[in-house]
């Protein structure tokens, strides 16, 4: 089992490679055909064109494009993505900074997720089993149509507003201030005992982590009720009732141990859809993540900025499409097979 | 009795009467039957007579939309239609054991062996620490191998007769009183289905169990039950002991069914055909009297309006059927075929072969390993040389997974082969040629196995038998004829009605739909028709209809006829020279006469024993071999 | 002939009933016929040009509330614009990037899906590796990238979300072909005598032609919603043009005293969206026999 997981972690790898080197091509590319000139920002005004010309040989910018990816690329091996334009910082500690917090929403934001979809789905199949059309499916389809960033909206105005009992800006109080020992604010506060400011720093994760779970959620439930209805057709489901086991354990101990192989695939492919998210999400509860981070880059044409974050998202996603193919592997007997 | 049901009777609700706009039709009628402990008894019919039905009931699950209006269901001194849900679930897998039709998905494909089984004996009882030990010893009393190693292995892991095996464990695990085996064998192979059955009757004496077997064959039923009750289209028709029923069936509808059963061996006859098929659940409420009357060759006036009571013609034989007819059956009636000209076409071996095959293998490779490389997985078809003359039937009998699919695959080009060559009507077909390939579509034509993956839903019959014309280069034997003209034609070719033409597949029955599919393939009038397993979903009275209408096609067109299928009866009956397959290499060839005869290969003559005798005094299956 | 005619005719009668039959389809249809009208006819039936500002009248409540006038039936926003009225221009660039977006990532990504899926072999593994490739973005992210690269305007954003999205077709519609193909009946057309060309438009085609028009339909509520983020951020559109996005944006700072001003284009998107994945569903029912069959 331990070595099947670590075959598919060295395929990946091999696989990774590539990938994220043509992805970071494609970005690069992109970000050259930029209609204004990002260096502006960096010239104090009384910049004569020579200084511009010095500027731009400096950093690299006199070179043709193939060449300048190549000195991107080399960098970026030697763990150096360049300095941001307008943060005037290093591209990789600016995204140190934020990462943990990103991760950390995402994480809190998909346990919300699982914990609404799984016995929301196994709802879903019980009623449809009794009625075609039922209230649960139209639920989930007006839950389908809202966006997180919506979400959060509305969740600003309930909980913000109207009921103003959570806070929805930041990550911690004003008045706190992270260890920085991991990053994640929920473990470095817990491991140091500070109690009062872990529940600031679960409190102000909440309703970002809510807006992004309850538009996930919606994807989880349909793909785990179909999947349910899909077990449900099955002979060995007739085979165990007819063995006299109970309903209930046909559904909780047969038929979900099936139908959460789709949904684990359908996780990690739309695992992009919950980083998406985060974007706006970071963005309106000024929460200090990478998404947050990338929504800055991109209004000041931070190039360098802008194709760092980009090779981290595509790292993240295929760190998890990593961890979701082990997952499905060690969950599904059939792949195992020599 | 361990099991008695009486006048058992299911019928459509609200739901399924209101569409029809009807009263409630009995979709099961005064269904009577019982098995004492330790007997067999064998539920018989065709797909939809209902006999799945009363084994779902049994155990106690009404399908949804159906009623139980009258009846009983008394086992053991209890009448299981008046138990509480509850109460019936605790019989269930202890008292009363199933054994499910398709042994490979009816286990949870996520777990191991020893997951489910240990599941099972939890729910037995059996304490915890007890059941490692208790699960290695039931899976080697159904002769599984190395049992110890069995217990860690998944589903995917084991041939579907390996699967049945542990059900079958299962299923005696719990030393039940009544078994419930509904169609145990048809989804595996020949061979196993010998074995499995010879499991089943073992266990089966072993513990004494009373066992209700549902089966759709009705020369096996012969041989493994004790007795017989014949269901056709919810009715019981005929019940006795299985050496009268099957020595001396009274009802015209067993007679029938019996008559149209090719034999694999002795004097060979001409398989009469009933016409049409059974009425579906729609259709019965629209018949008053007998529900056979439309299709019975004897049926008397009377018939058609007065449903027929049960009658006892000897001890313990009953029959639903007119007094006078019962006790005296007529001959059977067959179709138009005369008897004299029949016999499988030998061809005209003066000509030069249309097909040959000469030392082709084709093998299978797949990606493997993070750069995917190639692999060599097997080879389905190993230099294997074959002939075809023109007008000659030939048959390819072997089980799943000999190669015989692949050679059809090869003949019609589906497929190129990785080595030899293969001619059609003389010219070698190499891959990329086009004028070859067309030769070979105007020479060679293919009838599909399923013809409802084979029929486009979208098409209507007229499109499907004429879809030859949409090509901008119509062969030269199609510009003699319109396509309106020809699409009557093959209509009636194949024997199908008139308003057939604007209809589509999914409004015909599963014999009209083979029909199509064997009308389409003769739109170009081809030389050969490769034919794959093409009657294997068919039930038995609708076989006998195509393969009737194969032989007079043959005869008529001079076509010649390659049938791949695993029933040595069916090739038999229409093949004049017969090649046996395993692992992708032919065992044995020769004219089916002589080969089913005095069969050489041990394989052939392994292959021959598996087949039920049609003389229900041999005694068969054999006794289980230790072989899984 | 006729039989056949009359056949066919009433095949069609009885594929309009089934569809009229799905209240989802009614519902949803009905809602994206109405955004519809209210977008073509924007001209006619808003009360106020969407950019005119009365400094006269800003933030007023809606018409029911106290404070609000018949002018301005739905309040207006802190440059006193009319926010029923922006609420209905908005709806113009929401469709025109819906309807176009989804029309180009569904010909593309089911062209792609067509080809790798009937041909299998090299074809589709390199149309599968760029899918692949495609995925390991956030979809998001990657519109925001193009977005950057080639510049803003209601074009650069179809085709940010059609070089996005196209991999949602083809990803699905592939799945639907590979199961299409292996059906013995296409394997029939090309013994025939059929070219792949017409296999594939006479026999693969209208196989997955439900699911693609099903798919369409879902398309276009992620692209309006995509739409909308990126105008939220303020990338999307100049600002001369009214969309639900900046209308979010702008009502972001007075949040607390004017909640209306948000609850509007937050309404409008949530009901055109809903209805896009209505229509969608129901499409998908009435189209597919098997999840017909199952109530799916």
């Amino acid at each position: 089992m331990f070595q099947l997981s670590l075959a598919i972690i060295v395929r990946r790898l091999a696989a990774a490679i590539p990938t994220l080197v043509l992805l970071s091509l494609v970005v690069f590319v992109v970000l050259r055909l930029l209609p204004v000139d990002p260096l502006a920002a960096l010239l104090p005004p009384s910049a004569t064109a020579e200084d511009a010309r010095a500027l731009r040989a400096q950093l690299g910018f006199d070179q043709p494009i193939p060449m300048q990816f190549l000195i991107w690329l080399w960098e970026a091996v030697r763990g150096n993505l360049g300095n941001s334009i307008n943060f005037h910082q290093p591209v990789t500690s600016l995204i140190g900074a934020a990462m943990p917090a990103t991760i950390e929403l995402a994480l809190v934001a998909l346990a919300i997720a699982l914990a609404i979809s799984v016995p929301g789905g196994a709802l879903a199949f019980v009623l449809h089993q009794r009625a075609r059309e039922t209230a649960a499916d139209l639920t989930v389809t007006l839950l389908q149509s809202i966006p997180s960033f919506l979400w959060a909206l509305l969740l600003i105005i309930v909980f913000g507003v109207l009921w103003p009992v959570l806070p929805f800006s930041g990550r911690v109080g004003q008045e706190v201030v992270l260890p920085g020992i991991t990053g994640f604010a929920l473990i470095d506060l817990l491991i140091t005992g500070r109690l009062r400011d872990w529940s600031s720093a679960l409190s102000h994760l909440l309703l970002p982590a809510l807006s992004l779970a309850l538009s996930f959620s919606p994807m989880v439930i349909r793909v785990l009720r179909s999947g349910l209805i899909d077990a449900a057709g099955e002979p060995y489901v007739e085979v165990a009732r007819l063995r006299g086991l109970s309903e209930t354990r046909i559904l909780w101990r047969h038929m979900l141990k099936n139908a959460v192989l789709p949904t684990i695939t359908m996780i990690g492919v739309q695992f992009g859809f919950l980083f998406s998210g985060a974007l706006l999400v970071e963005m309106i509860f000024g929460f200090p993540g990478v998404g947050n981070l990338m929504v800055q880059a991109v209004k000041g044409n931070d190039m360098p900025l802008i194709q760092g974050i980009a090779l981290l998202f595509c790292v993240l996603m295929l760190a998890i499409n990593t961890v979701v193919d082990v997952l499905y592997a060690l969950l599904n007997p059939r792949l195992r097979a020599p | 009795m361990m099991l008695s049901v009486t006048n058992l009777t299911l019928s459509a609700g609200e739901q399924a009467g209101a569409k029809a706009g009807a009263k409630a039709v009995a979709v099961l009628r005064d269904i009577t039957l019982s098995v004492a402990r330790g007997r067999v008894l064998g539920l018989v019919g065709e797909s939809g007579a209902g006999k799945s039905m009363v084994g779902r009931l049994i155990a106690g699950h009404t399908p949804r939309g159906f009623a139980v209006t009258r009846g009983q269901v008394m086992f053991d001194g209890r009448d299981l239609l008046q138990l509480a849900a509850a109460e019936r679930r605790k019989l269930l897998g202890r008292r009363i054991a199933f054994i499910p039709q398709e042994p490979l998905s009816s286990l949870n494909p996520v777990m191991t062996i020893g997951q489910t089984f240990d599941e099972h004996l939890m729910l037995l009882g059996v304490a915890s620490g007890e059941r490692a030990a208790a699960i290695v010893n039931h899976l080697a009393a159904v002769h599984l191998p190395r049992p110890e190693a069995m217990v860690r292995r998944y589903p995917h892991e084991l041939s579907g007769g390996q699967c049945q095996r542990v059900l079958i464990a299962m299923a005696f695990a719990s030393d039940p009183a009544l078994l419930i085996a509904d169609e145990p064998t048809t989804a595996l192979d020949v061979v196993s289905q010998t074995h499995i059955l010879a499991l089943l009757k073992e266990q089966q004496r072993l513990h004494q169990t009373a066992v209700l077997l549902i089966t759709h064959d009705l020369r096996l039923a012969a041989h493994v039950c004790d007795e017989i009750a014949v269901l056709y289209a919810g009715e019981q028709v005929e019940r006795g002991a299985a050496r009268e029923v099957l020595g001396q069936p009274c009802h015209p509808y067993t007679r029938a069914l019996q008559a149209a059963n090719p034999d694999v061996h002795g004097s060979q006859r001409q398989l009469p055909a009933l016409a049409g098929q059974m009425p579906g659940i729609s259709a019965l409420s629209a018949i008053a009297g007998c529900r056979f009357f439309a299709r019975c060759p004897q049926a008397l006036a009377a018939c058609g309006s007065e449903p027929q009571l049960l009658r006892e013609v000897t001890t313990g034989h009953w029959v639903r059927c007119a007094p006078g007819c019962a006790t005296n059956p007529a001959p059977v009636a067959g179709d138009d075929l005369q008897s004299a000209a029949w016999s499988a076409p030998v061809g005209d071996w003066n000509s030069p072969p249309l097909v040959e095959l000469q030392e082709v293998t084709l093998s299978y490779t797949a990606r493997w390993g993070a750069f995917g490389q190639r692999k060599l997985v097997s080879h389905a078809v190993n230099k294997l040389s074959l002939r075809i003359q023109p007008g000659e039937f030939v048959g390819i009998v072997g089980e799943s997974g000999s190669g015989k699919s692949s050679i059809a695959r090869l003949i019609v080009g589906a497929e190129a082969p990785t080595a030899g060559r293969i001619n059609i009507a003389g010219r070698e077909r190499i891959p990329g040629d086009a004028t070859v390939a067309r030769l070979s579509r105007e020479c060679v034509q293919m009838i599909f196995q399923d013809p409802h993956s084979a029929l486009n839903p979208r098409r209507s019959v007229y499109r499907l038998l004429t879809q030859a014309y949409e090509l901008d280069h119509t062969a030269g034997s199609l510009a003699r004829k319109t396509r309106p003209e020809r699409g009557a034609e093959l209509l009636a070719d194949v024997g199908l009605p008139a308003d057939a033409l604007s209809r589509y597949p999914a409004q015909l029955s599963g014999g009209q739909k083979q029909r199509v599919n064997i009308g389409r393939a003769l739109c170009v009038m081809p030389r050969l028709l490769v034919a794959d397993e093409i009657v294997s979903g068919l039930d038995v009275s609708v076989q006998a209809q195509i393969l009737n209408l194969l032989l007079e096609l043959g005869r008529r067109a001079n076509v010649a006829l390659l049938l791949i299928s695993h029933d040595l009866s069916v090739v038999r009956y229409l093949c004049s020279r017969v090649m046996v397959m395993q692992a992708g290499s032919i065992v044995e060839e020769g004219k089916t006469e002589e080969v089913f005869a005095r069969p050489q290969h041990p394989y052939t003559q392994l292959l021959l024993r598996s087949v039920p005798p049609a003389d229900p005094s041999i005694a068969w299956p054999p006794a289980p071999g230790q072989k899984p | 002939m006729s039989a056949l005619a009359a056949g066919a005719a009433e095949r069609g009668l009885l594929g309009a009933g089934r569809l009229l039959g799905q209240p989802r389809i009614l519902v949803g249809g009905g809602i994206l016929l109405l955004v519809a009208l209210a977008a073509l006819l924007a001209t006619w039936i808003a009360p106020h040009d969407p950019l005119e500002q009365d400094l006269l009248h800003m933030l007023s409540p809606p018409m029911w509330a106290d404070g609000g006038e018949a002018a301005f039936p739905l309040g207006t926003d802190s440059l006193g614009r009319c926010v029923l009225s922006r609420a209905i221009y908005g709806a113009r660039v929401a469709l025109i990037v819906g309807i176009m977006s989804a029309l180009g990532a569904m010909l593309i990504g089911s062209t792609l899906a067509l080809l790798g899926g009937y041909f299998g072999g090299r074809i589709d593994r390199a149309i599968g590796y760029v899918v692949d490739l495609w995925m390991s973005f956030p979809p998001v992210v990657l519109s925001l990238i193009l977005l950057v690269g080639v510049g803003t305007g209601v074009d650069k954003v179809i085709l940010a979300v059609v070089l996005v999205d196209w991999t949602r077709f083809c990803r699905v519609v592939r799945a639907d072909v590979l199961v299409t193909r292996r059906r013995d009946y296409v394997l029939a057309a090309r013994l025939i005598g059929f070219s792949h060309l017409r296999t594939l438009l006479t026999e693969v085609l209208p196989a997955v032609t439900p699911l693609i028009i099903t798919l369409f339909s879902i398309e276009m509520g992620v692209a309006i919603i995509v739409e909308a983020t990126l105008s939220f951020i303020g990338l999307s559109v100049p600002p001369d043009v009214t969309t639900w996005g900046q209308m979010l944006a702008d009502a972001r700072g007075d949040i607390q005293s004017a909640l209306w001003v948000m609850l509007v284009p937050v309404c409008a998107i949530i009901v055109t969206v809903l209805g896009c994945n209505l229509l969608g569903d129901g499409l998908r029912v009435a189209l597919d026999p098997r999840l017909r069959q199952r109530g799916e």
